[in-house]
């Protein structure tokens, strides 16, 4: 992002992503990875299959949410050196989950970022790490 | 069935990729993301760091899960991704040669977990792109299930 450069510190918080998911959200995340499971976008499949009974986002669109708050927070994609996370819970379409983060820790001019996505009870749908340069 | 875990750091046959600017946009829609760059049309678009999804998660997994001796089976869900990215984003035009292995398989109570790791390499200068890491939960299949299961 083309943003004045924003001095990085412990305890800072990344700007909150709050994303809907619906049949348009999770079919253009479909063409655009790659990944056409059907249990992201057909409810006769995911009934058969899904955890949840129905039709559930994609594991990695969840992770694309979580790199972008991180990614703005560190001031593009040359500045992320790695994202990791974990898939801890299914995220239903139809429902809205907010992706964050936090900076644990600084040291050799790299900071490491908490990750999470929340659904909408405030359950934790995905944790994580961020390493970005600073 | 369960994993065959001799099959830990079997490298699979390398793919290429190209990145085109159409791709990186599409998948920049997708995800909501603002930054302009992402959807230029001049010498300034990069992806976001995420985009390696698009040749990383499905290509890259096909010929270890087409491997009749590895007995993957699809009740599964996907635990964990990670991506460690090289000196510079991607962008339109570059190569990249992907190569695939399995570098565990282990298991967790009634399940196994393999890791699947793809490193990506730029074609011309060989140096680092990026990194796969996933975290494949396969339900149900651990040795000790199917113990379980035969002593019913």
């Amino acid at each position: 992002m083309s943003t004045d450069p924003v001095r990085i510190d412990v305890g800072m918080e990344l700007e909150p992503v709050v994303q809907a998911s619906n049949l348009t959200t999770s079919t253009m995340y479909a063409g655009a990875s790659g990944d056409f499971n059907p249990l992201h976008y057909d409810q006769d499949f995911a009934g058969q299959v899904s955890p949840t009974g129905g039709i559930i986002a994609h594991g990695m669109f969840s992770m694309g949410l979580a790199s972008r708050a991180l990614t703005a927070f560190a001031g593009g994609p040359e500045k992320v050196l790695e994202v990791s996370v974990r898939f801890t819970r299914p995220w239903p379409l139809g429902t809205t989950s907010t992706f964050g983060g936090k900076v644990t820790g600084i040291e050799d001019g790299i900071a490491t970022v908490q990750l999470w996505g929340d659904n909408e009870d405030g359950n934790r749908i995905l944790r994580g790490t961020g390493r970005i340069a600073v | 069935m369960a994993l065959n875990a001799s099959k830990v750091g079997t490298t699979y046959p390398s793919y290429t990729y190209e990145v085109s600017r159409e791709k990186i946009r599409e998948y920049a829609i997708a995800l909501g993301e603002t930054d302009p760059r992402y959807v230029s049309d001049g010498d300034d678009c990069v992806a976001p760091p995420t985009f390696a999804a698009c040749f990383t998660v499905m290509r890259g997994s096909a010929s270890i899960f087409a491997d009749d001796d590895l007995g993957a089976h699809h009740k599964l869900v996907h635990g964990s991704h990670g991506f460690r990215f090289g000196q510079r984003p991607l962008r339109p035009g570059d190569r990249l040669v992907c190569t695939p292995s399995i570098t565990d398989i282990s298991v967790r109570g009634a399940n196994e977990m393999m890791t699947i790791e793809i490193e990506c390499r730029f074609d011309d200068t060989g140096d680092h792109a990026v990194t796969s890491e996933a975290v494949i939960v396969f339900l149900g299949s651990a040795p000790e299930a199917d113990t379980a299961e035969a002593a019913r």
